[in-house]
């Protein structure tokens, strides 16, 4: 344009431009609506930042994958030449190595209070249950023949609702889809109170909504919540070894809490640590989102499925609590099983708000928290399963 | 061409096996509870025979 210089303008293609305005809607999203701010605004800094054409942030392989920066070496060679940018290096350290997200899961575990899950273990039921819309939408996914087995397992596990299993799976089994899969699986869970009530209508009667359950579960001893982290954690790695990385990090973190004698450790872990992580963490994946690669009919295809994999996990939580009910001699308000999708605390809020409105007196956030925090667990056994299974 | 048989195991293989490890995490934490429990339990009622 000015004879040496360049500028993007020449450059910008439509396809850009609409990245512009979804990068724009989610960052509206993210301030306007308070739809996971943390996450929602650094993808779309992040869609912005590689959008723009010739910054050099992110680049990519003509296949649409981010160039990795190498050894360290090679990394300052690249960097100094232009081939890689900061974002190519957060991703092949960040997200490709699974360090990210692993480390993000252990600030879950230091926030998460598994009181309620110890005092009813049946939650754990609930919580596996609610996997089924991840399993439903593996088979539709890949028989659609728009993915391959791989694709479609990172696909369907957007139904667990659990952010860092689901980028920990997709960075391992299908890298190319972790922008669109991420930014869904996080889009929805911010739209469970959306989702979810209808299906929970649909499913019970007025009648089985107003079962009355006591405001308390049971009181846990301090023992209880030290000891259950050590054996859950011991369990799941001898029955699926492939799920030790994510459990590993959850349970190791509800350690920190748990034991009482390392809240500071434990309140970092769930304060600035998480939210650093977090944001690192949008950043990059916002920047797997060229238009080039965003711009697909697969990315379509993952919006529609995930509605169909949040659908059926809740009517699975839901339909099994219906069924335990058939067994049990204090019946429990089956509402509780559909938090069994693990969007935390959102799918216990709806079954609360749910409970209220059916029978002012019921107090259920604590009984759907059980099922909250198994279905946490059940996705990244899930998520080891997948691994066991397909690599 | 879709691998019928590795995706119906994978599927339901796959959901099979999700309930059983969860049933059986679920039966661990039911078993680590009850032991604490009544270890504690017994534990207390020995404590206030001792105090009278």
């Amino acid at each position: 344009m000015f004879g040496l210089y360049e500028s993007a303008f020449g450059a910008l293609q439509p396809g850009n431009i609409l990245m512009f305005l979804i990068a724009g809607l989610l960052i509206y999203l993210g301030i306007a609506k308070k739809m996971e701010p943390v996450l929602l605004v650094p993808i779309g800094i992040g869609i912005f930042m590689v959008n723009l054409p010739l910054g050099g942030l992110m680049t990519y392989t003509p296949e649409g994958f981010p160039v990795e920066a190498g050894t360290l070496s090679e990394l300052i060679k690249s960097i100094g030449e232009g081939k890689i940018g900061l974002l190519n290096v957060l991703y092949t350290y960040g997200i490709e190595s699974e360090v990210i997200p692993l480390l993000i899961f252990l600030g879950v575990g230091a926030m998460t209070d598994f009181a309620p899950t110890i005092a009813r273990p049946i939650s754990f039921l609930f919580g596996a249950a609610a996997q089924v819309g991840v399993f439903i939408v593996f088979l539709i996914a890949h028989l659609s023949g728009m993915f391959t087995i791989n694709e479609a397992a990172c696909v369907g596990i957007i139904g667990g609702s659990d952010g860092p299993p689901t980028v920990y799976l997709t960075a391992a089994l299908a890298p190319r889809l972790l922008g669109p899969i991420t930014l869904v699986a996080y889009a929805y869970m911010a739209l469970v109170p959306i989702i979810q009530p209808p299906i929970i209508k649909l499913l019970t009667t007025k009648k089985e909504r107003a079962i009355y359950m006591e405001p308390q579960v049971r009181q846990v001893r301090r023992l209880e919540l030290i000891l259950f982290p050590i054996v859950i954690f011991i369990a799941a790695a001898l029955l699926v070894p492939k799920s030790v990385p994510l459990i590993g990090m959850f349970m190791f973190g509800n350690l920190l809490k748990a034991s009482g004698v390392t809240d500071r450790l434990a309140q970092s872990a769930g304060g600035v640590f998480i939210d650093v992580l977090t944001f690192l963490l949008g950043i990059t994946v916002g920047a797997l989102m060229p238009a080039s690669v965003f711009l697909r009919p697969q990315t379509l295809a993952i919006i529609g499925l995930a509605v169909v994999a949040f659908i059926c996990s809740t009517a699975g939580g839901l339909l099994a609590a219906k069924f335990a009910n058939l067994f049990l001699k204090k019946k429990i308000n089956p509402m509780i099983g559909a938090a069994g999708v693990s969007a935390v605390p959102m799918s216990a809020r709806v079954v609360q708000k749910m409970g209220q409105e059916a029978n002012p007196r019921n107090f259920l956030l604590m009984h759907a928290m059980g099922p909250n925090m198994a279905g946490a667990v059940a996705t990244s056994v899930v998520a080891g399963i997948f691994l066991g299974m397909l690599m | 061409m879709i691998d019928w048989g590795l995706v119906a195991n994978i599927a339901g293989g796959g959901f099979g096996l999700t309930i059983l490890v969860l049933a059986i995490l679920s039966l661990v934490a039911w078993i680590v509870g009850l032991v604490i429990r009544k270890t504690t339990k017994e534990r207390e009622g020995s404590s206030s025979e001792d105090n009278k």
